[in-house]
C-alpha cells in the first residue's frame, strides 16, 4: 500500500502538468487552432460563388462574392454524399456540363484552365483537404441520411457540422479537428431520430464502427 | 529506489483515475493530413461507377489448377479482394489462402512490363517480328513448347499455332502433379480423375493424398470433408485415416496418422486386404491369390505398422462401408509408385467402393477445350531433346523448369544449346532470366480466357476468365492476344476477322450459344449473362467407370536396402501455400505460417526428435542436407509428425530470381533430388532421394508462432516499433 501511495503522488504530479491542457480538451467546435492549413489547388475553386447566398445579408463581408452566390445544393456536385462512403469530387464532365453554356465567364483564367483539362481528358489533380487516416472509415451516407433526410436539416447546415461554412470559402479549408475525440463529442449527444419525433438516439460508440 | 517498488499493477490503478484526461490530450491531429494526397475524380464517369461503392466481377482463380470461380471486389477501378463465386460447384463461394493472395500476383511490383530482348526493352512489333523471322529459318520439328497444364481457348490457340508451325513438340510440365495417380486411376477405373465422394464415405483412408491442403482440388474436398465429419448425416461422422511418412495438413486432421515406412504403402494395402479376408470379407480370387503372402506379421515388419493397428484398420473398413481409399503424393513418389497405387486401388475394389464413393466424372463435350494435364516426366523428355541439340526455338509458358527440374538434369546448361528461347512470363523467374526474348503477360486479373478444371465437381463447366480492372502496365499483353498475333503472321486470312483475343473468344462462345444454354437468346444478352456468371455449365452425359482394378502384373518390391552413406530419405513436401514455387513471390503466402510448423519466410528441415537426438541436432541448427546430387542448407525443425528415417523439406522456396519477395528466401529442395523415376510411368519419384545431414555449426532462432523472441525475418527484426509521427502515411503504398 505504501508503494501504491507513492505512485499516486508521482502520477498526480503528472496529471497536474497535463490538466491545464485537459481542461480545454473540449473546445468550441471551431477554433483557430483546429483550422487546417491553406491548401493550394490546381484551380482555385470558388465554393462561395457556387454555394453562397444569392442575396448576402452583409455585402461588406469580403468572403461573400460581389455578385452573390448561386445557392447550389452541395449534393448537386458531391453526389456520393447521400449514397456512398465518400462524398466524391464531381467528375470533370459535370463542371463542363454547365460551363460550356455560361458564356459570361468562359474567358476567365480559371475556366480556361478547366477547359484545358477537359480537352486533354485529364482529371484535375485536386488535393485532399479532409484526409482521414486509412484506419478510419467515415461514411458520408449515414450522416447525410440522418441529418438531411430524417431530420430535415438544411443541407449546408448538415454538411457544415464537419466541413464548416463552405459557402463562404473559395478553396475549402479544414475547419474542424476531425480527431476521434472530436467525433465522439457529437456521437455522445442525443439527436432526434426524425424531424417530427421526440425520440432521440446517439451515434454509435463501438470501436469497429469506424475502425474496421 | 522508487522504480523498484513501482509495479505495473499500481500504475494501471492510478491510470484508471487520471488516465482519461491524459489519453484525451494524447490524441493529436497528427494523422489528419491536409493537402498531401491527391484525389483523382473521373473525367467522364462510367454509368455504374460511384466512388466508394464496390462492384463485383466474376472470373476464375489462376493460383493453382483447381479452377475455383472467384468474384472480385472492384472499387474505383481497382480490384481489392477476391471472394469465391457461389455459382461454381467446385468451390461454392469459398476460397483458400492461396487464392486470396491472387491480388498480389496482379499488383506484384516485380512484374515484367515490356518485351525484353536479352534484358533490353523492345517494342511488341519488334518482338513479334523477331519470332516470325526466327521461325521462318527453322523446321517445325525444331520448335518446342514447354507449358504448364492448359485448357480452354488458350489451349486451342496454342494447339492451332503449333499445328501451323508443323510438327512442333509440346511438353506439358507440372512439377507437383499427381501424374502417377492419374495413370493408376486410368488403369483401375478407366478414367484418370474420377469423381470422389468423401461426403458419402464412412471411412476415408488416404495414402498420402493431402486433399485438404494441396491435392487436386483442396477447396472442393475441404467442403466434402466438412460434410463427411458432420455427426448428423445418415452415415454418421466419418473416420479419417491418413497413411504418410510426413504429416500433411490432412494428416494433422486425421483420426489416425500412420507413418508407415516410406515406400511400403502398397504392402500395407495388400496386408489390409489379407486381414479383411481373414476377417470374413469375400475377396475376389485373383486378389486373394496375390495377397495370400501378405500376412499381418510380414506386413507389420515391412511397414513398421503394428499388427494390432493393421487388424484394427481392416476391422474399421469391414464394418463401415462404403469407404473411400485415396492415393496421393506420399504413395506415388517411388520407383514402384505405380505398383503402390495399383495395390491401393485394389482396396477400393475389394471394399466395393467403386460406383459408390468413386464415380464417373462428367464428360467435357468439347475435347478441344478439355484440360491437358502436365507431368513431371515432360521436363526429362524436353531435357533429352535439348541435349540432342535438336531444338532451335523454345517457347515456355506457365512452367519454370530451371527452378523445378532436379539439378542433375543440368537443364539450365542444356537450355543454352537452344539458340532462341522465348519466355511468356509474368515475372523474371529463373526460366525467363535464361530466355533471349521475354514477352510480358497480363496478370490473371487483366486477361481474357476460359478454362476447364481437371477435377469436375459436378457437371462439366467452362470457367470464364475476364479482366477485373484495366491493365496496370500498357506494355503487357494477354497470352491469347500474343498467340493470335503469332497466328496472324502465318494464317492471316483465317484470323483477320478477330481484332483481338477477346473478339475471338466472344465469337467462339456466341457461335455455340445453343449448346451453352443460350438458345433463342440475343447474342449480346447471352454474352453479358455469361460474363456476369463467370462460368458456363456444359451439358453432357456422365462418363462411365470401368472397375478394372486387378492383381495382374502387381509385384511389389522388397523393402529398399539401407544406404549407409545417405541414411535418410528426403520427402519433399508440397505445402498449401508454396506448392511448386510458382507463387513464392506473393508476400502473403510467405508471411502466412505453415499450418504444421508455423514457420514463415524460410525453408526448414523437419526431423524426428529421436533422429535429431541421435545426430545431436536441436531446433534452429543450420543443417546441410546432402544428396548424391547436391546439398542445401536450412534450419532444423524438430517435428514428431515425420517418420524417424525420413526428413522433409518444403518445396517452392529457394528462388534465385522471381523478384524481391521470392529471391533468396529459403533453399530449393528440387535442386538436390535424384533423377529416379517410377518404372511404369517414367514420372520423377519424388521420395526416392537419400540424404545425409551435417551441422554447419550455426544456430538461429526459428521464426515461428510461440517461438522465443529475437527471431529474424528476411534478415530483419520482427515487429519493430516506429513512432507514428515518423510514418508518412501518404507515401505508404
Amino acid at each position: 500500500m505504501h508503494s501504491f501511495l507513492r505512485s499516486v503522488f508521482i502520477l498526480a504530479g503528472l496529471c497536474l502538468c497535463v490538466s491545464s491542457h485537459a481542461a480545454d480538451a473540449l473546445p468550441p467546435l471551431t477554433t483557430a487552432d483546429s483550422l487546417g492549413p491553406k491548401v493550394e489547388q490546381p484551380i482555385e475553386f470558388p465554393h462561395n460563388r457556387h454555394a453562397g447566398l444569392r442575396d448576402p445579408a452583409d455585402a461588406a463581408d469580403p468572403s461573400v462574392p460581389a455578385k452573390g452566390g448561386m445557392e447550389i445544393n452541395c449534393m448537386y456536385c458531391h453526389t456520393g454524399a447521400r449514397r456512398s462512403n465518400v462524398a466524391a469530387i464531381p467528375p470533370l464532365q459535370k463542371c463542363i456540363g454547365c460551363h460550356r453554356n455560361i458564356e459570361s465567364v468562359k474567358e476567365t483564367p480559371r475556366i480556361q484552365k478547366l477547359f484545358e483539362y477537359w480537352e486533354a481528358k485529364k482529371p484535375i489533380p485536386w488535393k485532399k483537404v479532409h484526409d482521414l487516416p486509412d484506419f478510419v472509415r467515415f461514411n458520408h451516407e449515414r450522416h447525410v441520411k440522418r441529418f438531411v433526410f430524417a431530420q430535415n436539416k438544411p443541407v449546408q447546415e448538415a454538411c457544415g457540422y464537419c466541413h464548416g461554412d463552405v459557402k463562404t470559402m473559395t478553396v475549402a479549408q479544414r475547419q474542424k479537428p476531425l480527431s476521434m475525440g472530436w467525433c465522439v463529442t457529437c456521437h455522445e449527444k442525443d439527436h432526434p431520430v426524425s424531424a417530427t419525433s421526440s425520440e432521440t438516439s446517439h451515434g454509435p460508440n463501438d470501436c469497429w464502427q469506424c475502425h474496421k | 529506489m522508487m522504480e523498484n517498488n513501482f509495479n505495473r499493477r499500481d500504475f494501471l490503478k492510478v491510470m484508471g483515475w487520471g488516465g482519461a484526461a491524459v489519453t484525451l490530450t494524447g490524441c493529436g491531429f497528427t494523422s489528419v493530413e491536409d493537402g498531401r494526397e491527391v484525389v483523382t475524380s473521373y473525367v467522364e464517369p462510367p454509368e455504374y461507377a460511384l466512388p466508394g461503392i464496390s462492384v463485383y466481377f466474376n472470373s476464375t482463380c489462376a493460383q493453382c489448377d483447381a479452377g475455383c470461380s472467384v468474384s472480385g471486389r472492384v472499387r474505383e477501378g481497382r480490384v481489392l479482394k477476391l471472394e469465391g463465386n457461389t455459382a461454381s460447384a467446385i468451390n461454392r463461394g469459398k476460397m483458400c489462402g492461396l487464392g486470396q493472395a491472387g491480388v498480389q500476383a496482379h499488383y506484384n511490383p516485380d512484374r515484367v512490363r515490356e518485351p525484353l530482348l536479352k534484358g533490353k526493352a523492345i517494342s511488341w512489333e519488334e518482338a513479334l517480328g523477331l519470332i516470325d523471322g526466327k521461325l521462318k529459318a527453322v523446321k517445325g520439328e525444331e520448335v518446342a513448347f514447354l507449358t504448364g497444364g492448359l485448357s480452354g481457348h488458350v489451349k486451342v490457340m496454342f494447339k492451332n499455332y503449333m499445328d501451323t508451325l508443323g510438327g512442333a513438340n509440346h511438353f506439358v510440365y507440372e512439377a507437383a502433379s499427381p501424374a502417377v495417380v492419374r495413370a493408376s486411376n486410368k488403369k483401375a477405373y478407366g478414367v484418370s480423375m474420377p469423381r470422389l465422394h468423401l461426403d458419402k464415405a464412412k471411412v476415408v483412408m488416404s495414402f498420402g493424398a493431402d486433399f485438404l491442403g494441396s491435392w487436386v482440388s483442396p477447396v472442393h474436398f475441404s467442403q466434402q470433408y466438412a460434410a463427411f465429419r458432420k455427426g448428423n448425416r445418415p452415415e454418421g461422422r466419418g473416420v479419417l485415416v491418413q497413411i504418410e511418412p510426413k504429416m500433411t495438413l490432412t494428416g494433422a486432421n486425421a483420426d489416425r496418422w500412420i507413418p508407415a515406412n516410406p515406400g511400403s504403402e502398397g504392402v500395407l494395402a495388400l496386408g489390409i486386404i489379407n486381414a479383411l479376408g481373414k476377417a470374413g470379407l469375400s475377396i475376389p480370387a485373383d486378389i486373394a491369390g496375390l495377397t495370400r503372402d501378405y500376412g499381418v506379421d510380414r506386413v507389420s515388419k515391412e511397414t513398421g505398422v503394428s499388427v494390432e493397428q493393421i487388424n484394427k484398420l481392416a476391422g474399421l473398413l469391414k464394418e463401415r462401408t462404403p469407404s473411400l481409399v485415396l492415393v496421393g503424393d506420399a504413395a506415388e513418389g517411388y520407383l514402384h509408385g505405380s505398383q503402390n497405387a495399383a495395390a491401393i486401388a485394389l482396396l477400393n475394389r475389394v471394399l466395393g467402393n467403386i460406383g459408390k464413393t468413386i464415380d464417373a466424372p462428367a464428360n467435357v463435350p468439347f475435347p478441344q477445350v478439355a484440360p491437358t494435364v502436365g507431368s513431371r516426366s515432360a521436363v526429362k523428355a524436353l531435357n533429352d531433346k535439348l541435349t540432342s541439340g535438336k531444338v532451335q526455338v523454345l517457347f515456355t509458358y506457365a512452367a519454370n523448369p530451371v527452378f523445378s527440374a532436379p539439378s542433375v538434369l543440368k537443364f539450365k546448361d542444356n537450355l543454352q544449346k537452344v539458340p532462341f528461347k522465348v519466355a511468356l512470363a509474368h515475372y523474371m523467374d529463373e526460366t525467363a532470366v535464361e530466355a533471349d526474348l521475354v514477352l510480358p503477360l497480363d496478370s490473371a486479373l487483366e486477361d481474357w480466357g476460359t478454362g476447364v478444371p481437371e477435377y469436375l465437381a459436378e457437371g462439366a463447366q467452362l470457367n470464364i476468365q475476364q479482366p477485373l480492372m484495366e491493365k496496370l502496365y500498357s506494355g503487357t499483353r494477354g497470352v491469347g492476344d500474343i498467340l493470335l498475333a503469332l497466328l496472324k503472321q502465318r494464317r492471316a486470312n483465317e484470323y483477320k476477322g478477330y481484332e483481338d483475343f477477346y473478339s475471338y473468344l466472344r465469337h467462339s462462345l456466341v457461335s455455340i450459344k445453343g449448346v451453352l444454354g443460350g438458345s433463342g437468346k440475343d447474342d449480346d444478352i447471352f454474352w453479358a449473362e455469361t460474363l456476369s456468371q463467370g462460368l458456363v455449365k456444359l451439358s453432357g452425359n456422365n462418363g462411365s467407370l470401368a472397375a478394372k482394378a486387378n492383381a495382374a502384373g502387381l509385384n511389389l518390391p522388397a523393402p529398399a536396402a539401407e544406404d549407409s552413406n545417405y541414411p535418410l530419405r528426403l520427402i519433399p513436401s508440397v505445402t498449401a501455400s508454396m506448392r511448386d514455387g510458382r507463387n513464392a513471390n506473393q508476400p502473403w503466402l510467405q508471411e502466412s505460417p505453415d499450418p504444421l510448423t508455423t514457420i514463415v519466410w524460410d525453408s526448414w528441415v523437419e526431423i524426428h526428435p529421436k533422429t535429431a537426438a541421435r545426430l545431436g541436432i536441436v531446433e534452429g541448427d543450420i543443417i546441410e542436407v546432402a544428396s548424391r546430387n547436391g546439398a542445401i542448407k536450412a534450419q532444423a525443425y524438430l517435428f514428431p509428425g515425420i517418420h524417424p528415417d525420413a526428413i522433409s523439406i518444403p518445396l517452392g522456396y529457394g528462388h534465385e530470381a522471381m523478384g524481391r519477395y521470392a529471391k533468396n528466401v529459403g533453399a530449393n529442395a528440387f535442386a538436390i533430388l535424384d533423377q529416379a523415376v517410377d518404372k511404369e510411368t517414367g514420372e520423377l519419384a519424388m521420395n526416392e532421394t537419400r540424404v545425409k545431414l551435417s551441422k554447419v555449426g550455426k544456430r538461429i532462432i526459428v521464426t515461428k508462432e510461440e517461438g522465443p523472441a529475437g527471431g529474424m525475418q528476411m534478415g530483419k527484426k520482427i515487429a519493430v516499433r516506429v513512432a507514428s509521427d515518423k510514418v508518412n502515411l501518404s507515401e505508404e503504398i
